[in-house]
């Protein structure tokens, strides 16, 4: 059975209307999933008709056009669905991601023309045409895609390669050599097995790519009492929505407020003040600050520049250091007591708010992955999750199956993640084996 | 008639006996040259047939109609099933050979195979006339005239062997090398390497201390490899296994100035995949020991192969190593081991039927396309065989593929992605490894022999019969099991009892149950045959996974189909990239699939490519009409 693929027809961009296409045997039954229209159902859809309804992305729904060609009177020669929305991002990789998740994958550069051809579809004005489009460089741009993602997230993919890579050397290289590889190395191979599948499952619920347009970045304020924290939240916001007094200790929980960044929601998060001692309640607030600084994608340490550093201070610092953080010296206005910072505020009269937004923007690195192509990102994000399932799985039949199945997990795995970076599946698997073992007579 | 053939095999190898067989039994005359006719089917380094991936080569050569197989049951002296505890795939057999004996049963096979002659005589010309092979000269003068001619020349082209300081320009084993025939290939215009491998010395039994050693007795119950062979293969006699230790090490390390891989003597490229003893405490400096087999050349010699010790160190550094380890320190070496230098084909010459590209009529086959092994040199033979056979009755080539065998993983990760170290079949190397089982060898191959011609009719209707045999056991899969039937076996092995009854086929689907629990269940299953059984079992254990396996199978399936012609200009194709088009001419793929596969083709290229092949069908098409509409017109 041939896997149904979906991508957007038009460019990724602001043009008014977004075509997004399913191709496969299933494509009439995931659009049925998200499509309503009067008239329309799966089985009464006319081909070739347009229907007006609405596309359900799940979180929202858009009026939308959507079309069934009948295979193999279609592009690919396959049956074909096509949605014709309002033009947009959010819209258009909303609802691209809603397909995802019901079963299609994301097509690879070039999908469609090959099934179109390999289906003899295409017809010379077309292969001309879309020749011109398809630049040979489209998958040395997928890589770059990939590369530029870079942070966590293609560090964590090539942990989980080299990961399947040890665990996929030890099985080949034990069914190769089974008689000069006698150790049990099944443990081996398990632990491998069980850290790729905690860093897939990390990668694929804490895609930050993901939650960056879903939910939003999330920005947390942390430093001690009274150091301006809720002012400067109040600048970023350009509103009075934290209660700002002199009395230390007045943010007692955490108070969470948005903004928009590059058209990207910054969901910030104003901590209670830390210090020792307070009332209960005010200790409660302090281990949930904790917690928010955990979860944060930026931290902005905040200090005051009218009192001297203390211990407390530099304490805190150390908590927070591992996270991705600024340093804001506030209070520059009444500055006394100077000390290293990435950027000096004066919160209360909005002095150098606009740098310090132009300064977490470039941390959150917002540009840079809002640029990835969307398509680009969906392909990573479902190649981590299949990625995942074959690792369940290998873990799952490790007792019951021979090394020669749990192999083909394994390297369906790996396969998955080699897709995004274009490497030799088994040539790298013979020659992880030579470098590792001592083997051959 | 003596002079005029169909076809010329050079070398009687394991490449060159399995082609000039073949070739003979297609119905071709066939001349089979030797360097010496004692070198026929020469085992020239270890002495066995089989093991990882390579016991499925061989499963899979008998089940074409090859004849190592046959010709190894009966030289065999010791058998094993290695990996039996690693999943069916991977069952691979092993089977320690009389080396004379295989040469002098392999010899007699071919003197007694109709329409092939055999002679003595050194190659040192290919004729070749307007692009179309014509013959063969020998050093002697003579020519002999023929259409097609296959290369298999193993290692003996312009050899040299390196013991230490010790160099001399001659053949392994002391048998001559081929002197004229690299001029004669060079002058045609291929691409000639070096490459490189060796051999361990070998040791007098009487001089081993066995009783320090580990027994390694053969296994009893084993299937054969061949189809052919009837009742018991000989399996009586031991291997053992040794270790080198912290003082052989040192001997070698102390002495690496003198060591031929090491101090510039050899300039080959050695294999990875057997390594000399040398290149191991080199390499892996931190093991503490190397595992060290001592097997039997034969039944009817004292010598004994040191299986692990591959070495070209000086003969005194080599009896000092070999004194110090357990067992062998009174041991007398009778062959020094030693490395070999040889010419061999850049396989990128060739296509996927093994012919060379810019010859018709000259086909390569064996150790001089950058492979090593016995085994991967009668795969290969026999391709090349068949293929000069259909070249000759203007057939088209035959081509294995990938998810149909080993020889296709092996043949195309030859002439596709080409090699630059001695090339060794390895299980690793197959994506569909599942599928290829020695189990099924016949089941995929046997009817495509029967088509090609080169499955007798006593091979046909033993697969006929297997065929048969496996329709007959998944009925009776099909019969139900009271739960006090299955009780004892279940409860055995841990596996919870059902509460209802429950079908063989499930018992089989159980995790911790196989064959050998239904067996003991029904022992009405234990008439059927070994090979047959566990192949029902088998598939029926792990569909799942084979299932998953066939899809991805199916897929790259569409592209196989999508055939390319060798005349196609790569660098005219605008759009692919420079580099992917250099490779492309390189290589001249004859699928898409072969073409995706080259190491720096990518996807785009690939649609690029067949954007490109659409609209040339289209400008076909459009040109056969107009000359359709000319004649009209006339």
């Amino acid at each position: 059975m041939k896997d149904t693929i979906v991508a957007p027809a038009t460019a990724s961009g602001t043009a008014a209307v977004g075509i997004i296409r399913l191709s496969g045997e299933e494509a009439l039954a995931i659009a049925a999933k998200v499509f309503t229209a009067k008239g329309w159902s799966a089985a009464s859809a006319e081909p070739y008709k347009m229907y007006l309804g609405k596309a359900d992305a799940g979180k929202f729904a858009d009026r939308a056009f959507c079309m069934y060609c009948k295979a193999p009177k279609s592009y690919t020669g396959e049956d074909v669905v096509e949605f014709h929305l309002h033009g947009g991002k959010v819209i258009t990789e909303g609802l691209l991601r809603r397909l995802v998740a019901l079963g299609a994958r994301p097509a690879l550069p070039g999908e469609f023309t090959k099934r179109a051809y390999l289906n003899g579809k295409l017809d010379l004005a077309e292969a001309e045409g879309i020749e011109d489009m398809i630049t040979a460089g489209s998958e040395a741009e997928a890589m770059q895609a990939y590369r530029m993602m870079g942070g966590e997230v293609s560090r964590g993919v090539e942990r989980v390669k080299e990961l399947l890579l040890e665990a996929a050397a030890n099985i080949d290289a034990v069914l190769d050599y089974p008689e000069e590889l006698t150790e049990d190395n099944a443990p081996l191979i398990r632990a491998a097995l069980t850290r790729a599948k905690k860093e897939l499952d990390d990668l694929y619920e804490g895609s930050k790519n993901r939650r960056l347009l879903k939910e939003g970045a999330s920005l947390v304020l942390a430093g001690l009492t009274n150091v301006g924290k809720s002012s400067l939240m109040n600048a970023l916001l350009k509103d009075d929505r934290a209660i700002v007094t002199d009395v230390a200790g007045t943010t007692r929980d955490v108070l969470r407020e948005s903004f928009e960044l590059e058209g990207v929601s910054v969901n910030v998060s104003d901590t209670a003040g830390i210090r020792d001692g307070g009332d209960e309640v005010e200790k409660i607030g302090i281990s949930r600050a904790e917690r928010a600084i955990e979860g944060a994608d930026l931290v902005l340490f905040v200090t005051d520049l009218s009192v001297p550093e203390s211990a407390e201070e530099r304490a805190l610092y150390e908590k927070i250091k591992h996270k991705k953080h600024i340093r804001v010296a506030n209070k520059g206005d009444v500055a006394r007591y100077p000390r290293e910072a990435d950027i000096v505020t004066e919160a209360k009269t909005g002095g150098n708010i606009d740098e310090l937004t132009a300064l977490i923007s470039e941390k959150l690195e917002l540009k840079k992955r809002l640029e990835t192509p969307i398509l680009t990102r969906e392909r990573q994000i479902y190649a981590v999750k299949a990625a995942a399932e074959h690792v369940e799985a290998a873990l799952e039949a490790m007792d019951e199956t021979g090394l020669d199945c749990l192999a083909v997990d394994v390297k369906a795995a790996w396969a998955e993640l080699c897709a995004l970076t274009g490497e030799d599946v088994a040539e790298s698997v013979v020659d992880e084996i030579f470098s590792r073992f001592c083997v051959g007579k | 008639m003596n002079g005029e053939y169909d076809a010329i095999v050079i070398g009687a190898g394991h490449a060159g006996a399995e082609a000039a067989h073949v070739l003979a039994k297609t119905g071709k005359k066939t001349l089979l040259l030797s360097l010496s006719l004692e070198a026929v089917a020469f085992m020239a380094c270890n002495p066995n047939v089989g093991g990882t991936a390579k016991g499925h080569l061989v499963k899979e050569v008998d089940a074409l109609g090859g004849i190592m197989g046959e010709i190894a049951d009966k030289a065999t002296i010791q058998r094993r099933m290695l990996n039996a505890g690693n999943g069916p795939a991977v069952h691979s057999l092993r089977a320690q050979v009389d080396k004379n004996l295989y040469h002098r049963l392999m010899k007699r096979a071919l003197e007694r195979t109709a329409g092939l002659d055999i002679t003595e005589a050194e190659a040192s010309e290919i004729l070749v006339e307007n692009g179309e092979v014509a013959g063969v000269r020998t050093a002697l003068g003579k020519v002999y005239r023929a259409r097609a001619v296959v290369l298999a020349t193993g290692v003996y082209l312009d050899a040299r062997i390196i013991t230490g300081e010790y160099v001399r320009a001659t053949g392994p084993a002391g048998f001559m090398k081929s002197s004229a025939l690299t001029g004669s290939l060079l002058a045609l215009g291929l691409d000639i390497r070096r490459f490189k491998t060796g051999t361990p010395m070998r040791i007098l039994s009487s001089s081993i201390d066995y009783s320090v050693m580990e027994v390694q007795p053969g296994e009893e119950g084993l299937p054969a490899f061949s189809m052919l062979t009837e009742g018991n293969v000989r399996n009586d006699m031991n291997c053992w296994l040794t270790y080198t230790n912290a003082r052989t090490h040192k001997i070698i390390l102390d002495n690496l100035d003198r060591a031929p891989m090491y101090n510039g003597e050899i300039s080959g490229v050695g294999p990875r995949y057997c390594p000399s003893i040398e290149t191991k405490v080199v390499r892996f400096a931190d093991k503490e020991r190397h595992q060290v087999f001592i097997e039997p050349e034969g039944a009817d010699t004292e010598e004994m192969y040191a299986q692990g010790l591959s070495t070209s160190l000086p003969y005194d550094v080599q009896e000092e190593m070999v004194h110090s380890i357990r067992g062998l320190e009174n041991a007398k070496i009778t062959r020094y081991g030693y490395a070999i230098e040889y010419d061999c084909l850049n396989p990128l010459e060739l296509n996927a039927a093994l012919g060379v590209k810019k010859y018709k009529g000259l086909y390569s086959a064996g150790q001089i396309n950058g492979s090593s092994g016995y085994e991967e040199a009668a795969a290969q033979g026999l391709v090349a065989g068949i293929n000069a056979s259909r070249y000759l009755d203007g057939k088209e080539p035959f081509v294995m593929r990938r998810d149909e065998s080993y020889i296709g993983v092996l043949i195309d990760d030859l002439v596709t992605k080409g090699t630059e170290e001695p090339y060794r079949m390895m299980t690793s190397r197959a994506e569909y490894r599942l599928h290829l089982r020695q189990d099924n060898a016949d089941l995929r191959l046997t009817a495509i022999g029967r088509e090609l011609g080169t499955v007798d009719d006593e091979r046909y209707s033993k697969y006929l019969k297997k065929v048969a045999e496996i329709e007959d056991i998944r009925k009776a899969l099909k019969r139900r099991y009271k739960p006090e039937e299955v009780e004892e076996v279940f409860t055995a092995k841990g596996e919870s009892v059902p509460k209802t009854s429950i079908s063989g086929e499930e018992i089989l689907r159980r995790g911790r149950l196989n064959g050998s629990d239904l067996i003991a269940v029904d022992n009405e299953f234990d008439k059927y045959s070994y090979d047959a059984f566990f192949n029902v079992a088998t598939e029926i254990k792990y569909e799942g996974y084979l299932v998953k396996e066939q899809r991805t199978i199916r897929e790259a399936q569409r592209m196989e189909e999508k055939a390319l012609t060798p005349d196609i200009d790569y660098s005219k194709i605008d759009g692919i990239r420079l580099e992917a088009r250099q490779k492309l001419d390189a290589v001249k793929p004859l699928t898409v699939a072969q073409a995706a596969r080259i190491s720096g083709v990518n996807s785009a290229d690939i649609t690029v490519l067949l954007l490109w092949l659409r609209k040339r069908e289209a400008a076909k098409a459009a040109g056969a009409k107009k000359a359709a509409d000319g004649k009209d017109g006339e």
